[in-house]
């Protein structure tokens, strides 16, 4: 017998492992039907999944943990069932932040270390002049991007709640938004840094595999609660995403992956940009780029999960000042992660390029290292 | 007395707006401004400082929304509230309607109710408007086809416009179909074989 998921997701290049397990019948092959219903917003990803509306939702993983936290607007225990990628973030900036940069830059701007210490330089040059704070834009406050920026800004000796403003927009609003100097610079997922770039809006200064590797971005989540009514078996919706990973991963397969992806963002989003996302051929929009096979990932190492990736995003909410840490809370994060768990370790962790090293037993020694300098 | 609430509405929907915003007038808040260009929405909504943001749910910038009653949280101002995390079937009547409502903490709960209350009868009765012009339209759509067919018949089979009428009419009876179906299929086979 044939069971339904209804899941909420935002079109983006990482809804790829769901919108392949529906259209190429790998969910369909395994008596799994894949209802997606698209969404504009993570807020409404998480309202609808938290009341029941989904069964299942394409989540921001730290967004899945706050919610089962409470400390989102909707309060409702979450798991996550499987990877839906890692990594797939860029921090692009404005042409004018950029040629300040490269002036401030001692070494080669597309070193994190290099930029984030020219960062400080703008930023400290700025207050003499008592010009406007920098201001750069994420898509959540519970989201990867939001932390690979503090992240990055903080290797500098930045301080990201007071030397600059930090704002969330709709990723379709970030390109007009650089090009007509309301922010400095963002950070979201693909394909809209590229969009951005192509259309001469401004450069991409990072990959953000460059800033955190293996870093989890999304989860297919659930509720906790869930299981109890309309049984759907995790392990066939798990199998169902490794085989659309599978398929994903084939670079014969690419072009038509494009395609599906370029027609399910719409426009101005379009296949050619797709097809060099998937091929990691990022356009940074100052001639080349380098080819990064992890800018994206998809593979089916990206759809395994552990309790330490949970511990890692819980690390950054305490970082950033959303939560206070507690035995409790890093437990029910960890939690959030287990279920979908791989039995074999073969899921990837996320270190961050500047350090400390994150050891899952020695949460609290590294968040107390990882804290801003004054 | 509790002063009058300032109310933000955001909606890139101008007739919406229009008819949320009368509504609420009608049960007496006064304070209302709409948003309609939500490309700047933070910053309309720092200057603007409002008690309750009412916002369709389909925006995007509910996210932006999302940040800034994190940050103000944070910085230990009022804190704000998807309606009432309590409240599920209050959330789930606004979710229906495709309404979500922002709120200020320090407003009295019953005014808060009233106020959504409002914008959710009035984002169902704007849907309800919306199926009918819908049906309105196809109705006359129906109404053309119909006069076509009619025309048809009345060439092919030489007989006048009441005749032509009541066969249709008796054999969308026969065959329990709508009258504007059987014109559709008469128009369809005339094409074929005109």
């Amino acid at each position: 017998m044939s069971q339904t998921l209804r899941v909420g997701y935002v079109p983006l290049a990482d809804a790829a492992l769901l919108i392949v397990a529906q259209r190429k019948g790998f969910a369909e092959a395994r008596g799994l039907r894949l209802d997606l219903v698209r969404e504009t917003s993570w807020a409404n990803i998480r309202d609808k999944l938290a009341l029941g509306y989904f069964d299942a939702a394409h989540m921001l993983a730290p967004a899945a943990i706050a919610c089962s936290l409470g400390l989102a607007q909707v309060r409702a225990p979450l798991r996550a069932v499987a990877g839906l990628g890692l990594n797939g973030n860029a921090i692009t900036v404005s042409k004018a932040l950029f040629e300040a940069l490269s002036a401030a830059a001692d070494g080669d701007l597309a070193d994190p270390a290099v930029s984030a210490r020219a960062l400080r330089a703008v930023v400290t040059a700025r207050k003499l002049q008592k010009a406007a704070l920098l201001t750069f834009a994420h898509v959540f406050p519970y989201s990867s991007h939001h932390y690979q920026l503090r992240i990055w800004m903080a290797a500098g000796g930045v301080d990201p709640d007071n030397d600059v403003n930090l704002l969330v927009l709709p990723p379709p609003f970030m390109a007009r938004s650089l090009e007509l100097g309301q922010i400095d610079g963002f950070c979201v997922g693909a394909p809209w840094n590229s969009v951005a770039v192509e259309a001469g809006a401004g450069f991409i200064l990072h990959p953000c595999c460059q800033i955190v590797r293996d870093c989890p971005e999304k989860i297919l989540a659930t509720r906790l609660d869930g299981a109890d009514s309309d049984h759907v078996d995790e392990e066939i919706i798990r199998s169902s995403l490794r085989d659309a990973s599978d398929w994903c991963a084939d670079a014969a397969n690419h072009q038509e992956l494009a395609d599906m992806l370029a027609a399910d963002c719409g426009p101005p989003v379009m296949r050619g940009t797709m097809e060099r996302i998937l091929a990691g051929e990022l356009q940074i929009g100052r001639g080349g780029g380098p080819i990064l096979p992890d800018y994206l990932c998809l593979e089916p190492a990206a759809t395994l999960l552990s309790g330490s990736q949970g511990l890692w995003l819980y690390a950054q909410m305490v970082i950033a000042g959303q939560t206070a840490y507690s035995e409790t809370g890093a437990r029910l994060a960890a939690d959030v992660f287990v279920s979908g768990a791989s039995p074999r370790g073969l899921e990837r962790q996320p270190q961050s390029f500047a350090g400390p090293f994150f050891d899952a037993a020695h949460v609290r020694d590294f968040i107390r290292r990882s804290a801003p300098p004054i | 007395m509790e002063s009058q609430p300032k109310i933000a509405v955001v909606d890139e929907n101008p007739l919406r707006a229009a008819i949320i915003e009368d509504g609420l007038r009608e049960g007496g808040y006064a304070r209302i401004t709409r948003i309609e260009d939500t490309s700047r929405l933070a910053e309309r909504l720092r200057e603007l400082d409002p008690d309750v943001i009412i916002i369709d749910l389909e925006c995007p910038s509910r996210d932006v929304l999302e940040q800034m009653f994190h940050v103000s949280r944070a910085a230990q101002r009022p804190v704000a509230m998807f309606v009432d995390q309590s409240d599920s079937a209050m959330i789930n009547a606004a979710i229906d309607a495709g309404v979500s409502a922002y709120v200020v903490d320090g407003l009295k709960k019953e005014r808060v109710k009233s106020i959504l209350d409002m914008t959710i009868s009035r984002f169902n009765s704007f849907a309800r408007l919306r199926a009918e012009l819908k049906a309105a339209k196809s109705q006359i759509e129906d109404r053309k086809v119909i006069d076509r067919a009619k025309t048809i018949l009345m060439k092919a089979k030489n007989i006048p416009e009441p005749q032509a009428y009541a066969l249709m009419r008796k054999v969308a009876m026969n065959e329990n179909k709508r009258i504007a179906e059987i014109a559709r299929s008469i128009l369809t086979a005339s094409e074929l074989l005109g």
